[in-house]
């Protein structure tokens, strides 16, 4: 039978990244007590300037980014353990995330030099931070049927047209941009574009999207006339769907998609005391196992990234699977402190972080790919379609 | 082994059980067919003293090299006790004995030890009515004790396996010595055994599933167009993929920590694991496979039987969920992520 082999090599991150764990711990340990702790459980999601710039300080934000523009050319491994390290310990990294996971890679593999000079390093020093601009109203698995449009004019672009879902814009200096910028509506992949966008640009307006939690954290985007000069267009013109996917590959193995909502188990075991009954130990243990194995599998990826292969379909199966764990982990967790919390007050405070993260958990398996777009890419690996 | 010469095994290996495991064999151990001519073979590759040192007269291999081959026998579903006897033989290799030629397993349970006579019963011993001998770890001692010194009733494994329970009353061993290997540590060993050999069987169930799809015509097209049936498939695979992945982070962790110790804490989770999914690898597939799948003609039960039967040996989800949980837990909250990513029980 000739199915691909689904194999996940065992793999060690080498001593220097255990090495710079050790720093990181000692860092966070010395920051995190003045974070307020209903942010720290938002952890990617919670911003803060002040942890953002003392990360960069520590040069820990495009750590594998070349050193001429801020980085510091290490691995990304090293930069694996760092991202664990800020889950784990449910640092507030929101601020700088999606500019040091994409946007950056983005720009140093397909931006101007114009470009990589004018930003990177300040994304590196934790002064500039990125919205990702891809879904619209119209557009959200089927990336390819955006509609934003982006007229050549003298000089740029005159873009028109709405963005949505734009996690941070209203506190972000950019967006980049998925925008058409030739042909039709019916062209799909041909005629993208992905364009830099200054989210202080006359004629770009954001508006809060409020989610089920309460929260603000996305926007509305919307471009009238905005004029976007012809520097900032990124790779090039008609290039888009290439660069998008790319940037998508960055978004799906790492240990946000397993980590995210980390503090529940932590929390868990908090409540559940030294000496829990037999039955809440052995779900405990489970989870914890559980974890283990994402952990281990999305090193595996880690470690082939690292190799220099492309691992596109393991790394949709550790979202696959992480986001469906953080999804459980809520309600498994709920249902043991219900019957093995020792005191009612600790029963009553896991229940208020445990409903957080409840009405979280939707969010996990529809951001950076759903499950059903996922299985379609693992559905194809298997020869499928 | 070094790594081709590993691979070189594995691939004369699968070879081998390709020709020699297929389904009229496997159907014919559930009857009570003992394969004497197959087992006889695989002694003559050398594949039960695969990690018994060379001047013990085995192979010379790691415990990587064993638990490697036996993810392989897995996937064939290979119906003698290569895998009880090959960590059987090192388990004995390792306390100075020569293992013998023979079908070995373990009855790796409550036993009393005193005087080189061993008394106890052990309930669910894998392949206990075709098994020669049986090793047996009690404190800091390993007894190997010949069937007809123990008492056999036979319960077959729900996989159709000659499992059984085996009582020893006063039985004398037939040799005995101070083992470097707990008893705890033995079982551990039989549970990374177990969990990679349902890595082997959850890949071939996998395998088979996807297989079908592709063939299985309905309306008019094959069944693996559907998009109902890619999605299940696609779960399929994240399933079987954790259970790969999990049994060999274990299998590499248990042999570069050493024989004594290594992956305590990968092991009882990727056992948990691998139990934990066996369940929904043995119901995606038999839901993507229709009433086919489901009859005794087909392949299919060969490997989901076995992994509802593996997924209890040598400790299921829950047994090692305990253990991992009452260890988190009395190390507290704040040595959770340390521990978790250290591949450590927390202290």
């Amino acid at each position: 039978m000739s199915i691909p082999k689904l194999e996940f090599p065992p793999f060690h991150l080498p001593a220097e990244a255990e090495a710079l764990r050790v720093e990181v711990r000692a860092f966070l340990k010395e920051m995190l007590p003045r974070v307020k702790t209903e942010d720290r459980f938002a952890s990617w999601n919670t911003r803060s300037a002040e942890f953002s710039k003392a990360m960069g300080k520590k040069g820990w934000i495009g750590i594998t980014w070349p050193k001429q523009y801020g980085g510091s050319e290490r691995t990304f491994l090293d930069r694996y353990v760092i991202t664990e390290e800020l889950l784990g310990n449910s640092a507030p990294a929101g601020a700088h995330w999606v500019a040091d996971r994409q946007s950056g890679p983005l720009l140093l593999r397909f931006g101007s030099e114009e470009q990589r000079q004018a930003i990177l390093p300040r994304i590196t020093a934790g002064e500039c931070y990125f919205s990702i601009g891809m879904s619209e109203p119209d557009s959200g698995s089927d990336l390819a049927s955006v509609r934003t449009r982006a007229e050549p004019v003298p000089g740029g672009f005159r873009v028109n047209g709405t963005k949505v879902w734009t996690s941070g814009a209203h506190h972000n200096h950019y967006c980049i941009a998925l925008v058409r910028t030739s042909g039709q509506h019916g062209d799909r992949h041909k005629g993208l574009s992905q364009i830099l966008v200054d989210l202080k640009t006359p004629g770009v307006t954001i508006r809060p999207i409020i989610n089920l939690a309460g929260r603000h954290d996305w926007n509305e985007v919307t471009f009238n006339d905005a004029f976007i000069p012809e520097s900032c267009l990124i790779g090039n013109e008609g290039d888009g769907w290439l660069q998008v996917t790319s940037e998508l590959a960055f978004e799906r193995s790492g240990p946000e998609r397993f980590m995210q909502n980390f503090y529940i188990l932590r929390e868990l075991v908090r409540v559940l005391g030294r000496q829990p009954a037999k039955r809440a130990s052995a779900i405990l243990g489970r989870l914890v196992a559980r974890l283990w194995t994402l952990r281990q599998m999305s090193v595996a990826v880690a470690g082939m990234m690292q190799g220099g292969k492309s691992p596109a379909i393991e790394a949709a199966l550790v979202k696959d699977l992480g986001t469906i764990y953080q999804q459980d982990l809520p309600e498994i967790a709920r249902t043991i402190v219900e019957s093995d919390a020792t005191t009612e007050d600790d029963l009553a405070d896991f229940l208020d972080i445990a409903q957080y993260a409840t009405m979280m958990a939707p969010s996990y398996t529809i951001q950076g790919g759903t499950t059903q777009v996922l299985r379609g890419i693992v559905a194809r690996g298997l020869g499928l379609r | 082994m070094d790594r081709d010469t590993r691979d070189m095994l594995l691939e004369t290996a699968d070879r081998f059980f390709t020709q020699r495991c297929g389904r009229e064999v496997v159907n014919g151990v559930e009857k009570g067919a003992w394969p004497a001519d197959l087992w006889k073979e695989i002694e003559e590759m050398g594949l039960p003293l695969i990690a018994v040192p060379e001047d013990k007269g085995g192979v010379g291999g790691t415990l990587g090299d064993m638990l490697a081959l036996l993810r392989l026998a897995g996937s064939h579903a290979v119906p003698v006790p290569l895998a009880e006897t090959a960590l059987a033989n090192l388990l004995i290799a390792a306390a100075g004995g020569e293992p013998k030629p023979g079908p070995v397993t373990l009855a790796l349970g409550n036993l009393q030890l005193s005087g080189g006579r061993l008394s106890g019963k052990v309930e669910r011993v894998p392949f206990a009515s075709v098994a020669d001998r049986f090793v047996a770890l009690v404190g800091g001692t390993l007894a190997v004790v010949a069937k007809s010194n123990a008492r056999i009733e036979a319960t077959p494994s729900h996989a159709g396996e000659p499992y059984g329970s085996v009582t020893f009353d006063n039985a004398a061993a037939e040799f005995s010595a101070a083992s470097p290997l707990s008893a705890e540590r033995a079982f551990e060993l039989a549970a990374v055994m177990r969990a990679m050999q349902m890595a082997g069987a959850a890949d071939k169930v996998l395998a088979t599933a996807v297989e079908y799809s592709k063939q299985r015509v309905q309306f008019g097209r094959s069944i693996s167009t559907f998009q109902a049936i890619q999605h299940m498939l696609a779960e399929l695979a994240s399933c079987v993929a954790a259970t790969i992945a999990s049994a060999e982070a274990a299998a590499r962790d248990a042999d570069e920590g050493g024989l004594l110790h290594g992956g305590r804490f990968s092991i009882a989770a990727a056992k948990s694991q691998a139990s934990e999914f066996a369940q929904r690898i043995a119901a995606i597939s038999h839901q993507s496979m229709g009433a086919m799948g489901f009859t005794h003609e087909h392949i299919l039960h060969h490997y989901t039987r076995r992994l509802w039967v593996w997924r209890r040996d040598f400790g299921s989800e829950t047994f090692w969920g305990e253990k991992i949980g009452q260890a988190y837990a009395k190390a507290g909250p704040d040595a959770l992520w340390a521990a978790l990513s250290a591949s450590k029980y927390a202290a």
